[in-house]
Parts: structure tokens; sequence; C-alpha cells
């Protein structure tokens, strides 16, 4: 327990869990990729079956094969970790076109 | 913004490539550059050159070749460039062209810098699709 009760509390780590309505296409794996390095130093990792990928890689999110129905698991790390989880949750399960 | 270069001896596949970043990347400077002057496969330094002005921002320019003489043609223009005397930041990513062109535009977007650009495309060959 902190001594400092007056600190703001502040996740180490913030997980989600995002069951796909759609493929993760190559769009939203850019999108994914963009909000990473915008929000740097926050890390979002993914990870889908036996796969563990940081979303900084646009190629290693699309090698999540992560098809209609996969569970994905959101894990941000950072000062910012609740917004950029929000955000990224966002994005997997945005409606989209079949890019 | 880094602007990218997309060098192939065939138009089509260069400019369907950029079309490609396009819709993944959002707006990013890809400018293709692929066959020759009189449409036939092949490189054409001086489409490169055209596309390298085309691309350049002042944020630099990420030149990714497809094979060969894409390669070559690629090298031959920045051994001639002269960076202090023109300003202009130029490097070529030794990376898979399709998936390096991806990893380029999405990272260019972000807005990162020309350096990291490269790394984001060469990483590419180390990426496993399946």
């Amino acid at each position: 327990m902190s001594a400092n009760s007056e600190s703001t509390y502040v996740p180490a780590e913030v997980v989600r869990v995002v069951v796909l309505e759609k493929h993760l296409h190559a769009r939203p794996a850019g999108q994914l990729a963009q909000a990473a390095a915008r929000h740097q130093p926050n890390t979002i990792e993914l990870i889908a079956g036996d796969r563990r990928v940081n979303a900084r890689s646009v190629l290693a999110v699309m090698g999540l094969g992560a098809v209609r129905g996969s569970e994905v698991r959101v894990i941000v790390a950072g000062a910012d970790a609740v917004a950029v989880a929000d955000e990224v949750v966002e994005i997997l399960q945005s409606p989209e076109t079949d890019t | 913004m880094v602007g990218i270069v997309l060098i192939s001896h065939s138009s089509g596949l260069a400019e369907g490539t950029a079309e490609l970043v396009g819709q993944i990347a959002g707006s990013t400077r890809v400018v293709p550059a692929g066959g020759t002057d009189d449409g036939r496969l092949g490189t054409s330094t001086d489409r490169i050159a055209a596309a390298i002005a085309v691309a350049d921002t002042g944020d630099g320019v990420l030149l990714i070749p497809d094979l060969g003489s894409s390669v070559l043609s690629a090298l031959a223009l920045l051994a001639d460039l002269d960076p202090l005397a023109t300003g202009k930041q130029v490097l070529i990513a030794d990376a898979p062209f399709v998936e390096g062109a991806v990893a380029a535009g999405v990272a260019a977007g972000s807005g990162l810098d020309l350096v990291a650009v490269a790394r984001a495309a060469e990483e590419a060959r180390d990426v496993r699709k399946l």
C-alpha cells in the first residue's frame, strides 16, 4: 500500500477481450498500427490463438490470422492505457468493407 | 511526412501496390515508378527521379525496389544524389515489395521519421503471414 493516498491510480495494464464480428482485415490492421505509433510510449499487444504481437507492426497484426468469431485479447500498458484500450476495441469492432 | 517511391519493372505492379498502400495506410505520399518511359517492362531512372521529386515534401524519401534492375537503378540514383547540396534525404529499403510498402506506408502515415519508416519496411522480411 502506498503511503501517498492522494496519487492517482494508474493501472499498469488494461486487458480487454473482443470477439470479432469481421475478419481482422488489412485496413483495421493499419489503423491499429497507426494508433500504436500515435500513442507511444503506451504499448498495445494483441493475442489471438497462440500468437501474441505488438500492434505497431501492421504485418504482424495481419499475421494473427484473426478471422470472424476469433477472440482477440487486447493488452495495453502505459499512462493512457484505458483510453488507448477503448480506441483499440473500437477499431476491432468497427464495421468495415472487405479490404 | 516521409514519401515513398515504389520501383518496379511493371507499372501495373507499382501502381497497384501504391493503391493498396493507400487503402491500408490512409493519407500517405506513395508514388509509383514502374516500367519504362515507353510503357514496356523495365526500369527508368528518369521516372524514378521524377517520382522522388513528387514524393519529397522535405522529410525524406524511401525507395522500395522490387528486384533486379529496380534495385540497381535505385542504387545508381542514390549514388548520384548529393544530399549535402540538394538537401534530399533518400534511403533504399531492403524489403519485400508489397509487405515492405504496406509497412512503410503505415509508418509514414503515423508521422514516423525516415529511418523509422525504413526500419518498418525492413522488418517485413521477418514477419510471417501464416
